[in-house]
């Protein structure tokens, strides 16, 4: 045994305590909302001009689905179609599908209002509403760092999902085919009064843009 | 807009990379380029070798780690090998922290090679073309992230194995930038707020590490980008880390600890993997973000602790018996407002004098430290003869308290002995070096209890060190202080009388015992020769004292009490210089505890006779608190196939302890151009010596021995890693 470690040995009590340092926070972290507790409120303007809040869709299921038409994993999920198969069939169903759009000005994915609808076109989209969030107000309420991540929300503002859209991480397009599809999933569970069975996945894609 | 174009540019470049069937190699993608390379010129049939792909990414952009953090996508390799052949899994050197905003990636900037392990078949035919193809994917980002792959080919010639000297030094860079297990044991604790990971290392010196964070293997089990703090224990290193979205519940906590250590010679980064089980008790950080007041109040409460110390307790409560004497006779004779004015002279003398040692002490230490020493608390015990002086003392004072002697005849002894005339007749300069006294007999007691609060107190600025230091000793003076500012408390100690002579002499033990451990301590840094130095030492102090006692009164004293006096200052200065001819004898070695090779200590002579005698050498200089040292040591030197290649090559292991920065280490360290340890140095049969890097892997050490020494090719499959540059 040497000095030090007898030194070290003998450091106990109150006066350990003394021996620590902290690195200062810097970045405010963002901290992600829990499934099963209230999901955060917000309110935005949509594409058509129109103040859209959570509070508005009490009683209905609401989707979130963050979205930059440029990210490849965005791309994935709309140009084989399935992004917009799923939004069909939630909306069919009585599902509020609010596509959110967060990056700010000069960052990829930011577009303006008459843009966001040229998409929804152009695209074959069915949300019920495309909120526009250039200021990342919406986005960190809910700590979304990717597009696509996607949250359900119940008819009583509970958050019932969050997180990826399905099992297959990756950009590839063939990687749709046989997904295990995460939203799907959930919306079926709220729909049969289920708990969800798979209420936290790993979100993927490409980093949500932050406004500064 | 330039943006936009650039990333439709760049995926136009992507698109055009997309590979037929037989790649092209290396394939530059706009945002990439990839190459495989393979460690080996040939594929050795029946043997494993390591290939790599190699991406050189554009300044400013990214590839990703297994976990790629908040967003992203690893890179993933498919490999399409001729019949027979198979690869392990990707080997993933430790990644970058990469923050992008509010969020964080976990990933590779620059350059990085992705290493795999190719099995080959046995019975290849010598000279056969073997084609390797890997299709690699990979997603690319800066702020935009492009998705890229490219399928790349590589024919080697079947063969025995030999190293291709164009990718050596990449590999070895490769191999040296992989996690290695840690040395440590980790755990965890969670509750709903907090994530606490420590790594256990009662002997770790975290003195030195700049920085630490904790880097998950899986997504949502920490906040990727929420700061981490890192605070230092005795029990090792604790990480508090903010929880994400995924509990942990109960099962291991696995991914790497990224440490970065500052040594002499630059910052050294390593990446332990660590798989953290669940605490049985709750890790807690010491507080964190501790403002200056707070540490300086903890300071002060450990000052005030200090006053228990069974070195200090004895010298305060004779210092406490002086004052109390010293009221009372005040009281009876002077007016109470005198003795009041001169007992708070004298307890604010005996706290300058207090605060004046600690100050020194800190001082001494903060330029220490300054000059690049990597010294701490207790730095002042490394010397053998400060220890032997202080066993000295400690022996001399419990003398004094067992009644052997009295110094100037007064109760309140030693304290005033130093500049005859106690706190009640000495005034303030008597007081003043009480205190001077009681700080400097606590040393060998603040020492051990102090190291670790002192050694948050050196990861402070200078200023703020010292001000702690200050706040220190501010804790030890309190109690004299205030006794001395608000004397109504001296009504509170009982009234002085005989029992005191009694708790006096009983004092005395706690005085011995101390220097007992001195003794040892000494005897563990110096050997048993010291020991017998130290006793002989104290037998002559005995000597002295009882001499200079009996001498007292009689006409003579003069004369006796100062040839006693001058013999033992000169056994002592005998015995004192006799310390360093005695230190070095056998003295520990540094981490013997991870000691697997069978080494001998280290020195220049027995280097200079092995060498003529044609053996070959391993030098390996450490100590104790490089913990990049005790990571080479454990997955490096500790490994079999090492001592199986030192025992096959006739190596001899030469272990130098740099701990306590010897002069003889020193000289070999600036001779290969170092300011510090680790060094590690093969000196073949013949020829000139070869350097290995400050960070070791198995296969460093077998590739220097095997290069040499033709005997030391023990595990041919490690010896794929064999380097032709040495």
């Amino acid at each position: 045994m040497s000095i030090a470690t007898m030194t070290r040995a003998g450091a106990v009590g109150a006066l350990a305590m003394l021996c620590s340092f902290a690195v200062p926070a810097s970045v405010p972290a963002l901290a992600a909302p829990t499934v099963g507790e209230p999901a955060p409120e917000f309110t935005a303007i949509d594409s058509q001009g129109q103040s859209r809040s959570l509070t508005d869709f009490r009683g209905k299921t609401v989707v979130l689905e963050w979205t930059n038409h440029d990210c490849p994993y965005v791309r994935k999920h709309y140009e084989t179609g399935n992004m917009q198969a799923l939004q069909k069939d939630a909306t069919a169903d009585g599902v509020v599908w609010l596509s959110v759009i967060s990056s700010p000005p000069g960052e990829q994915g930011h577009v303006e209002a008459a843009e966001a609808d040229r998409l929804t076109g152009s695209r074959n989209a069915a949300p019920t509403a495309v909120l526009l969030d250039p200021d990342s107000k919406v986005a960190r309420a809910y700590a979304a760092r990717v597009t696509p991540h996607m949250f359900v929300i119940d008819g009583q503002g509970t958050l019932r999902f969050m997180g990826g859209i399905d099992d297959k991480p990756t950009s590839r397009h063939s990687s749709v085919e046989g997904a295990r599809n995460y939203v799907r999933l959930a919306l079926a569970d709220l729909a049969a009064g289920r708990d969800v069975q798979e209420a936290t996945t790993r979100p993927y894609g490409c980093a949500v843009k932050y406004a500064e | 807009m330039a943006r936009r174009f650039l990333s439709i540019a760049a995926v136009l470049a992507g698109l055009v990379a997309v590979p037929g069937v037989a790649g092209a190699n290396p394939v530059a993608t706009g945002n990439v380029e990839a190459r495989l390379v393979a460690e080996t010129a040939s594929v050795p049939p029946g043997e494993s070798f390591l290939v790599a792909l190699r991406q050189k990414i554009r300044p400013g952009w990214h590839t990703y780690w297994r976990n790629p953090g908040d967003s992203g996508e690893p890179t993933q390799i498919e490999w399409q090998l001729p019949e027979g052949f198979s690869a392990g899994a990707i080997e993933w050197p430790v990644p970058e922290r990469i923050p992008y905003g509010p969020l964080l990636n976990y990933g590779y900037e620059n350059e990085v090679w992705l290493l795999a392990r190719i099995d080959a078949p046995a019975g290849l035919p010598a000279g056969e073309p073997v084609s390797l193809t890997a299709r690699a994917f990979w997603l690319v980002c800066a702020d935009i992230c492009i998705p890229e792959e490219a399928t790349l080919s590589l024919t080697l010639p079947a063969g025995p194995a030999s190293t291709d000297a164009r990718w050596a030094e990449g590999f070895r860079r490769a191999k040296e930038a992989l996690p290695v297990e840690s040395p440590w044991p980790a755990a965890y604790s969670a509750d709903g707020e907090s994530l606490m990971l420590r790594l256990a290392g009662p002997g770790l010196d975290t003195s030195r590490i700049e920085s630490a964070a904790y880097i998950p293997s899986s997504d949502g089990i920490i906040g990727n980008a929420a700061p981490q703090r890192l605070s230092l224990s005795p029990e090792g290193l604790t990480l508090a880390l903010t929880p994400g979205y995924r509990k942990p519940d109960g099962a291991p906590l696995t991914g790497l600890v990224v440490l970065e250590e500052r040594l002499e010679d630059g910052v050294v980064r390593r990446g332990l993997s660590i798989e953290a089980t669940p605490s049985a008790v709750p890790i807690e950080a010491a507080p964190a973000g501790m403002p200056l007041w707070q540490a300086a109040l903890l300071a002060l409460a450990g000052g005030l602790l200090l006053n228990l110390m069974p070195c200090v307790f004895p010298v305060l409560s004779m210092k406490a018996m002086a004052l109390l004497k010293t009221a009372q006779g005040r009281e009876a004779g002077v007016s109470r407002a005198a003795g009041w004015s001169e007992a708070r002279i004298g307890a604010l003398a005996y706290t300058a004098g207090v605060l004046a040692s600690f100050a020194a002490l800190a001082g001494v230490l903060l330029a220490i430290r300054a000059g690049g020493a990597a010294v701490g608390w207790g730095f002042q015990l490394q010397s053998p003869a400060v220890v032997l002086l202080l066993a000295y003392l400690l022996f001399a004072v419990g003398l004094n308290l067992s009644g052997v002697f009295d110094v100037g005849g007064r109760l309140s002894g030693i304290g005033g002995g130093l500049v005859r005339g106690g706190p009640g007749g000495g005034g303030a300069a008597g007081s003043f070096f009480t205190g001077v006294l009681a700080a400097v007999v606590a040393t060998p007691c603040t020492a051990p209890f102090m190291a670790a609060a002192a050694g948050f107190a050196l990861t402070q600025s200078a200023p703020v060190a010292m001000a702690l230091f200050v706040a220190l000793g501010l804790g030890m003076a309190l109690p004299f202080l205030l006794l001395g500012v608000a004397p109504r408390a001296l009504a509170l100690l009982p009234r002085p009388g005989p029992w005191m002579e009694t708790l006096k002499q009983a004092l005395a033990f706690p005085m011995y015992a101390s220097a007992a451990w001195l003794v040892w301590v000494l005897g563990r840094q110096a050997g048993a020769d010291a020991v017998l130095l130290a006793g002989i030492g104290m037998v002559a102090i005995a000597f002295a004292a009882w001499l200079y006692e009996k001498s007292r009164g009689a006409a003579t004293r003069g004369r006796i009490a100062g040839a006693a006096t001058a013999a033992a200052v000169a056994l002592l200065v005998l015995g004192t210089a006799a310390i360093p001819a005695a230190a070095t004898g056998p003295a520990r070695s540094a981490s013997a505890d991870t000691e697997a090779l069978a080494g001998e200590p280290f020195s220049a002579a027995r280097l200079a006779e092995l060498r003529a005698a044609g053996t070959p050498v391993f030098v390996n200089m450490t100590a104790d608190w490089c913990i990049t040292c005790l990571v080479n040591e454990r997955v490096a030197l500790r490994s079999d196939a090492v001592a199986d290649a030192f025992a096959s090559g006739g190596v001899t292991y030469l272990k130098g302890d740099w701990t306590r920065r010897d002069a003889e280490i020193t000289r070999v360290l600036e001779r290969f151009g170092r300011a510090g340890v680790p060094l590690y140095v093969f000196y073949p049969p013949a020829g000139e010596p070869v350097v290995l890097p400050q960070i070791l892997t198995e296969g460093t050490v077998l590739s220097a021995l095997s290069a040499a020494i033709p005997a030391a090719d023990a595990s041919p499959s490690r010896n794929a890693n064999m380097e032709t540059r040495r």
